[in-house]
Protein backbone atom coordinates (compact mmCIF):
# COMPACT_ATOMS: atom_id res chain seq x y z
CA UNK A 1 0.00 0.00 0.00
CA UNK A 2 2.91 2.33 0.63
CA UNK A 3 4.73 1.45 -2.58
CA UNK A 4 5.52 4.38 -4.83
CA UNK A 5 3.59 4.54 -8.07
CA UNK A 6 6.40 3.08 -10.16
CA UNK A 7 6.58 0.05 -7.88
CA UNK A 8 2.92 -0.65 -8.23
CA UNK A 9 1.45 -4.04 -8.85
CA UNK A 10 3.07 -6.02 -11.69
CA UNK A 11 5.65 -3.38 -12.60
CA UNK A 12 8.57 -5.69 -11.73
CA UNK A 13 9.51 -9.07 -13.10
CA UNK A 14 11.42 -12.10 -11.86
CA UNK A 15 13.67 -13.49 -14.56
CA UNK A 16 15.26 -16.93 -14.51
CA UNK A 17 18.37 -17.38 -16.66
CA UNK A 18 19.57 -20.51 -18.36
CA UNK A 19 22.45 -22.30 -16.73
CA UNK A 20 24.18 -25.53 -17.74
CA UNK A 21 24.05 -27.21 -14.32
CA UNK A 22 20.46 -27.22 -13.11
CA UNK A 23 18.46 -30.23 -14.33
CA UNK A 24 15.51 -29.52 -16.60
CA UNK A 25 13.27 -31.71 -14.44
CA UNK A 26 14.37 -29.82 -11.34
CA UNK A 27 13.68 -26.39 -12.87
CA UNK A 28 10.20 -27.57 -13.89
CA UNK A 29 9.68 -28.93 -10.38
CA UNK A 30 10.64 -25.56 -8.85
CA UNK A 31 8.23 -23.62 -11.10
CA UNK A 32 5.50 -26.11 -10.29
CA UNK A 33 5.94 -26.26 -6.54
CA UNK A 34 7.05 -22.72 -5.69
CA UNK A 35 4.79 -20.74 -8.04
CA UNK A 36 2.04 -23.35 -8.11
CA UNK A 37 2.00 -23.33 -11.91
CA UNK A 38 0.31 -26.29 -13.60
CA UNK A 39 2.83 -28.77 -15.00
CA UNK A 40 2.37 -27.75 -18.67
CA UNK A 41 3.03 -24.08 -17.85
CA UNK A 42 6.00 -24.95 -15.63
CA UNK A 43 7.42 -27.17 -18.37
CA UNK A 44 6.95 -24.48 -21.04
CA UNK A 45 8.67 -21.85 -18.86
CA UNK A 46 11.57 -24.24 -18.29
CA UNK A 47 11.89 -24.75 -22.06
CA UNK A 48 11.78 -20.97 -22.59
CA UNK A 49 14.65 -20.58 -20.13
CA UNK A 50 16.54 -23.40 -21.81
CA UNK A 51 16.08 -22.34 -25.44
CA UNK A 52 15.86 -18.56 -25.17
CA UNK A 53 18.37 -18.14 -22.39
CA UNK A 54 15.90 -16.61 -19.96
CA UNK A 55 12.23 -16.26 -19.15
CA UNK A 56 10.00 -14.01 -17.09
CA UNK A 57 8.56 -16.36 -14.50
CA UNK A 58 6.60 -13.88 -12.37
CA UNK A 59 5.35 -10.29 -12.37
CA UNK A 60 4.41 -8.16 -9.41
CA UNK A 61 5.41 -5.45 -7.00
CA UNK A 62 9.08 -5.00 -6.14
CA UNK A 63 8.92 -6.57 -2.69
CA UNK A 64 7.04 -9.56 -3.99
CA UNK A 65 9.57 -10.04 -6.80
CA UNK A 66 12.44 -9.76 -4.32
CA UNK A 67 10.86 -12.58 -2.34
CA UNK A 68 10.56 -14.67 -5.50
CA UNK A 69 14.15 -13.99 -6.57
CA UNK A 70 15.36 -14.84 -3.08
CA UNK A 71 13.39 -18.10 -3.21
CA UNK A 72 14.82 -18.92 -6.65
CA UNK A 73 18.35 -18.35 -5.27
CA UNK A 74 17.55 -20.70 -2.42
CA UNK A 75 16.53 -23.34 -4.97
CA UNK A 76 19.82 -22.67 -6.77
CA UNK A 77 18.26 -21.06 -9.84
CA UNK A 78 19.98 -18.06 -11.37
CA UNK A 79 17.34 -15.34 -11.00
CA UNK A 80 17.29 -11.57 -11.21
CA UNK A 81 14.62 -8.91 -11.02
CA UNK A 82 14.03 -5.93 -13.21
CA UNK A 83 11.34 -3.47 -14.12
CA UNK A 84 8.69 -4.80 -16.45
CA UNK B 1 33.30 -57.42 -7.56
CA UNK B 2 29.67 -57.26 -6.45
CA UNK B 3 29.09 -54.33 -8.78
CA UNK B 4 29.29 -56.67 -11.76
CA UNK B 5 27.64 -59.81 -10.44
CA UNK B 6 25.25 -61.24 -12.96
CA UNK B 7 22.79 -62.65 -10.48
CA UNK B 8 22.43 -59.35 -8.69
CA UNK B 9 22.41 -56.55 -11.21
CA UNK B 10 24.06 -53.57 -9.64
CA UNK B 11 21.90 -50.51 -9.40
CA UNK B 12 23.27 -47.40 -7.81
CA UNK B 13 21.05 -45.74 -5.29
CA UNK B 14 17.84 -44.11 -6.43
CA UNK B 15 15.29 -42.19 -4.40
CA UNK B 16 11.80 -43.68 -4.57
CA UNK B 17 8.43 -42.80 -3.08
CA UNK B 18 7.70 -44.51 0.21
CA UNK B 19 4.47 -44.69 2.21
CA UNK B 20 2.91 -41.54 3.69
CA UNK B 21 4.98 -38.97 1.82
CA UNK B 22 8.25 -40.57 2.81
CA UNK B 23 11.11 -41.03 0.39
CA UNK B 24 13.27 -44.14 0.43
CA UNK B 25 16.82 -44.68 -0.71
CA UNK B 26 19.30 -47.54 -0.37
CA UNK B 27 22.86 -46.30 -0.11
CA UNK B 28 25.84 -48.62 -0.31
CA UNK B 29 28.57 -47.80 2.19
CA UNK B 30 30.85 -46.13 -0.42
CA UNK B 31 28.00 -43.96 -1.70
CA UNK B 32 27.01 -42.91 1.81
CA UNK B 33 30.66 -42.13 2.57
CA UNK B 34 31.13 -40.10 -0.60
CA UNK B 35 27.93 -38.12 0.01
CA UNK B 36 28.85 -37.46 3.65
CA UNK B 37 32.26 -36.16 2.53
CA UNK B 38 30.75 -33.92 -0.15
CA UNK B 39 28.16 -32.58 2.29
CA UNK B 40 30.87 -31.75 4.81
CA UNK B 41 32.84 -29.99 2.06
CA UNK B 42 29.73 -27.99 1.24
CA UNK B 43 29.25 -27.07 4.91
CA UNK B 44 32.89 -25.95 5.12
CA UNK B 45 32.48 -23.82 2.01
CA UNK B 46 29.39 -22.24 3.55
CA UNK B 47 31.10 -21.74 6.88
CA UNK B 48 29.31 -19.00 8.76
CA UNK B 49 32.50 -17.16 9.72
CA UNK B 50 33.67 -17.14 6.14
CA UNK B 51 30.33 -15.98 4.84
CA UNK B 52 30.05 -13.17 7.33
CA UNK B 53 33.73 -12.23 7.60
CA UNK B 54 34.31 -8.52 7.17
CA UNK B 55 36.02 -7.92 3.84
CA UNK B 56 38.51 -5.50 5.37
CA UNK B 57 39.24 -7.28 8.65
CA UNK B 58 42.67 -6.76 10.21
CA UNK B 59 43.36 -10.47 10.24
CA UNK B 60 42.74 -12.04 6.86
CA UNK B 61 40.36 -14.96 7.24
CA UNK B 62 41.27 -18.07 5.34
CA UNK B 63 38.46 -19.97 3.81
CA UNK B 64 39.08 -23.66 4.13
CA UNK B 65 37.05 -25.45 1.55
CA UNK B 66 38.25 -29.06 1.66
CA UNK B 67 37.01 -29.77 -1.83
CA UNK B 68 38.77 -26.70 -3.17
CA UNK B 69 41.89 -27.67 -1.24
CA UNK B 70 41.72 -31.18 -2.59
CA UNK B 71 41.32 -29.86 -6.08
CA UNK B 72 44.22 -27.46 -5.63
CA UNK B 73 41.92 -24.49 -5.81
CA UNK B 74 42.33 -23.21 -2.28
CA UNK B 75 43.41 -19.78 -3.47
CA UNK B 76 39.96 -19.19 -4.89
CA UNK B 77 38.36 -19.09 -1.51
CA UNK B 78 40.82 -16.86 0.26
CA UNK B 79 38.89 -13.67 0.11
CA UNK B 80 35.17 -14.03 -0.10
CA UNK B 81 34.68 -10.29 -0.31
CA UNK B 82 31.33 -10.58 1.34
CA UNK B 83 31.70 -7.62 3.61
CA UNK B 84 30.14 -7.44 7.01
CA UNK B 85 26.63 -8.78 6.80
CA UNK B 86 25.66 -7.26 10.10
CA UNK B 87 26.62 -3.73 9.23
CA UNK B 88 25.47 -1.23 6.67
CA UNK B 89 28.62 -1.75 4.61
CA UNK B 90 27.70 -2.71 1.07
CA UNK B 91 28.07 -6.42 0.46
CA UNK B 92 29.68 -7.49 -2.77
CA UNK B 93 29.45 -10.70 -4.74
CA UNK B 94 31.67 -13.48 -3.35
CA UNK B 95 34.92 -13.85 -5.25
CA UNK B 96 34.93 -17.64 -5.18
CA UNK B 97 33.02 -18.55 -8.36
CA UNK B 98 31.18 -21.39 -6.61
CA UNK B 99 29.92 -19.08 -3.86
CA UNK B 100 29.10 -16.45 -6.47
CA UNK B 101 26.94 -19.08 -8.18
CA UNK B 102 25.16 -19.93 -4.90
CA UNK B 103 24.67 -16.24 -4.07
CA UNK B 104 24.10 -14.47 -7.40
CA UNK B 105 23.37 -10.77 -7.93
CA UNK B 106 19.65 -10.04 -7.86
CA UNK B 107 20.13 -6.72 -9.69
CA UNK B 108 22.84 -7.27 -12.33
CA UNK B 109 22.72 -3.66 -13.57
CA UNK B 110 22.34 -1.91 -10.25
CA UNK B 111 25.26 -2.56 -7.87
CA UNK B 112 23.69 -0.52 -5.08
CA UNK B 113 20.39 -2.42 -5.16
CA UNK B 114 22.31 -5.69 -5.53
CA UNK B 115 24.36 -4.94 -2.40
CA UNK B 116 21.23 -3.94 -0.52
CA UNK B 117 19.50 -7.18 -1.51
CA UNK B 118 22.55 -9.17 -0.46
CA UNK B 119 22.70 -7.44 2.90
CA UNK B 120 19.16 -8.51 3.70
CA UNK B 121 19.15 -12.00 2.23
CA UNK B 122 22.64 -13.50 2.12
CA UNK B 123 23.04 -14.47 5.77
CA UNK B 124 19.64 -16.19 5.82
CA UNK B 125 20.31 -17.94 2.55
CA UNK B 126 23.65 -19.20 3.85
CA UNK B 127 21.97 -20.47 7.01
CA UNK B 128 19.29 -22.24 4.98
CA UNK B 129 21.94 -23.93 2.81
CA UNK B 130 23.83 -25.07 5.92
CA UNK B 131 20.59 -26.35 7.46
CA UNK B 132 19.78 -28.48 4.42
CA UNK B 133 23.27 -29.97 4.26
CA UNK B 134 23.19 -30.65 8.00
CA UNK B 135 19.84 -32.44 7.73
CA UNK B 136 21.29 -34.66 4.99
CA UNK B 137 24.42 -35.40 7.06
CA UNK B 138 22.30 -36.24 10.10
CA UNK B 139 20.09 -38.60 8.10
CA UNK B 140 23.15 -40.41 6.73
CA UNK B 141 24.37 -40.92 10.29
CA UNK B 142 21.25 -43.04 10.92
CA UNK B 143 22.42 -45.77 8.56
CA UNK B 144 26.03 -45.88 9.75
CA UNK B 145 27.72 -46.19 6.41
CA UNK B 146 25.10 -47.87 4.29
CA UNK B 147 21.60 -49.29 4.13
CA UNK B 148 18.03 -48.20 3.66
CA UNK B 149 17.16 -44.67 4.56
CA UNK B 150 13.58 -43.57 5.08
CA UNK B 151 13.29 -39.80 4.80
CA UNK B 152 10.41 -37.63 5.91
CA UNK B 153 9.16 -35.22 3.25
CA UNK B 154 10.96 -32.40 5.06
CA UNK B 155 14.23 -34.32 5.06
CA UNK B 156 13.79 -35.23 1.40
CA UNK B 157 13.33 -31.55 0.53
CA UNK B 158 16.51 -30.73 2.44
CA UNK B 159 18.30 -33.43 0.44
CA UNK B 160 16.97 -31.94 -2.80
CA UNK B 161 18.42 -28.54 -1.94
CA UNK B 162 21.71 -29.96 -0.71
CA UNK B 163 22.15 -32.15 -3.79
CA UNK B 164 21.52 -29.16 -6.01
CA UNK B 165 23.99 -27.03 -4.05
CA UNK B 166 26.64 -29.76 -4.33
CA UNK B 167 26.07 -29.95 -8.08
CA UNK B 168 26.29 -26.16 -8.47
CA UNK B 169 29.59 -26.08 -6.57
CA UNK B 170 31.03 -29.07 -8.39
CA UNK B 171 29.78 -27.89 -11.79
CA UNK B 172 31.39 -24.50 -11.20
CA UNK B 173 34.67 -26.13 -10.14
CA UNK B 174 34.52 -28.29 -13.29
CA UNK B 175 34.02 -25.09 -15.32
CA UNK B 176 30.79 -26.23 -16.90
CA UNK B 177 29.59 -23.25 -18.91
CA UNK B 178 27.63 -24.72 -21.84
CA UNK B 179 24.56 -26.93 -21.97
CA UNK B 180 26.17 -29.44 -24.31
CA UNK B 181 29.60 -29.45 -22.72
CA UNK B 182 31.13 -32.70 -21.55
CA UNK B 183 32.81 -31.72 -18.31
CA UNK B 184 36.51 -32.43 -17.96
CA UNK B 185 37.26 -32.76 -21.70
CA UNK B 186 39.65 -29.84 -21.63
CA UNK B 187 41.45 -30.87 -18.42
CA UNK B 188 45.05 -32.02 -18.63
CA UNK B 189 45.87 -35.65 -17.79
CA UNK B 190 47.02 -34.77 -14.29
CA UNK B 191 44.16 -32.44 -13.42
CA UNK B 192 42.78 -33.66 -10.07
CA UNK B 193 39.35 -32.37 -11.00
CA UNK B 194 38.92 -35.19 -13.53
CA UNK B 195 38.14 -37.54 -10.67
CA UNK B 196 35.08 -35.44 -9.86
CA UNK B 197 33.47 -35.69 -13.29
CA UNK B 198 31.79 -39.05 -12.56
CA UNK B 199 30.80 -37.70 -9.15
CA UNK B 200 29.07 -34.81 -10.89
CA UNK B 201 27.11 -37.21 -13.10
CA UNK B 202 26.30 -39.41 -10.12
CA UNK B 203 24.85 -36.48 -8.18
CA UNK B 204 22.79 -35.48 -11.22
CA UNK B 205 21.38 -38.98 -11.48
CA UNK B 206 20.55 -39.04 -7.77
CA UNK B 207 18.87 -35.65 -7.95
CA UNK B 208 16.85 -36.70 -10.98
CA UNK B 209 15.40 -39.64 -9.05
CA UNK B 210 14.65 -37.42 -6.07
CA UNK B 211 12.83 -34.85 -8.22
CA UNK B 212 10.72 -37.68 -9.58
CA UNK B 213 10.01 -39.07 -6.13
CA UNK B 214 8.91 -35.63 -4.89
CA UNK B 215 7.04 -34.42 -7.97
CA UNK B 216 3.37 -33.68 -7.42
Amino acid sequence: MTEPVEDAERSWTTIVWNDPINLMSYVTYVFETYFGYPKPKAHKLMLDVHHRGKAVVAKGGREEMERDVSAMHSYGLWATLQRA
Amino acid sequence: MPFFRKDKPSVIAAFTRGPEHTVLVDFRAPEAGLLADLLRDLLALLDEDSLSAPAAADAPSRNTDPLAAELGLEDLGDDLGLGDLGSTTPVSQPQDPALARLFPDAYPDDPEAAAEFRRYTQADLGAERRRRASVAVASLARIHGGGRLSLSEKEALAWLGALNDMRLVLGTRLEITDDDQEPGQEFGPDDPRSAYVPVYYYLGYLQETLVEALSP
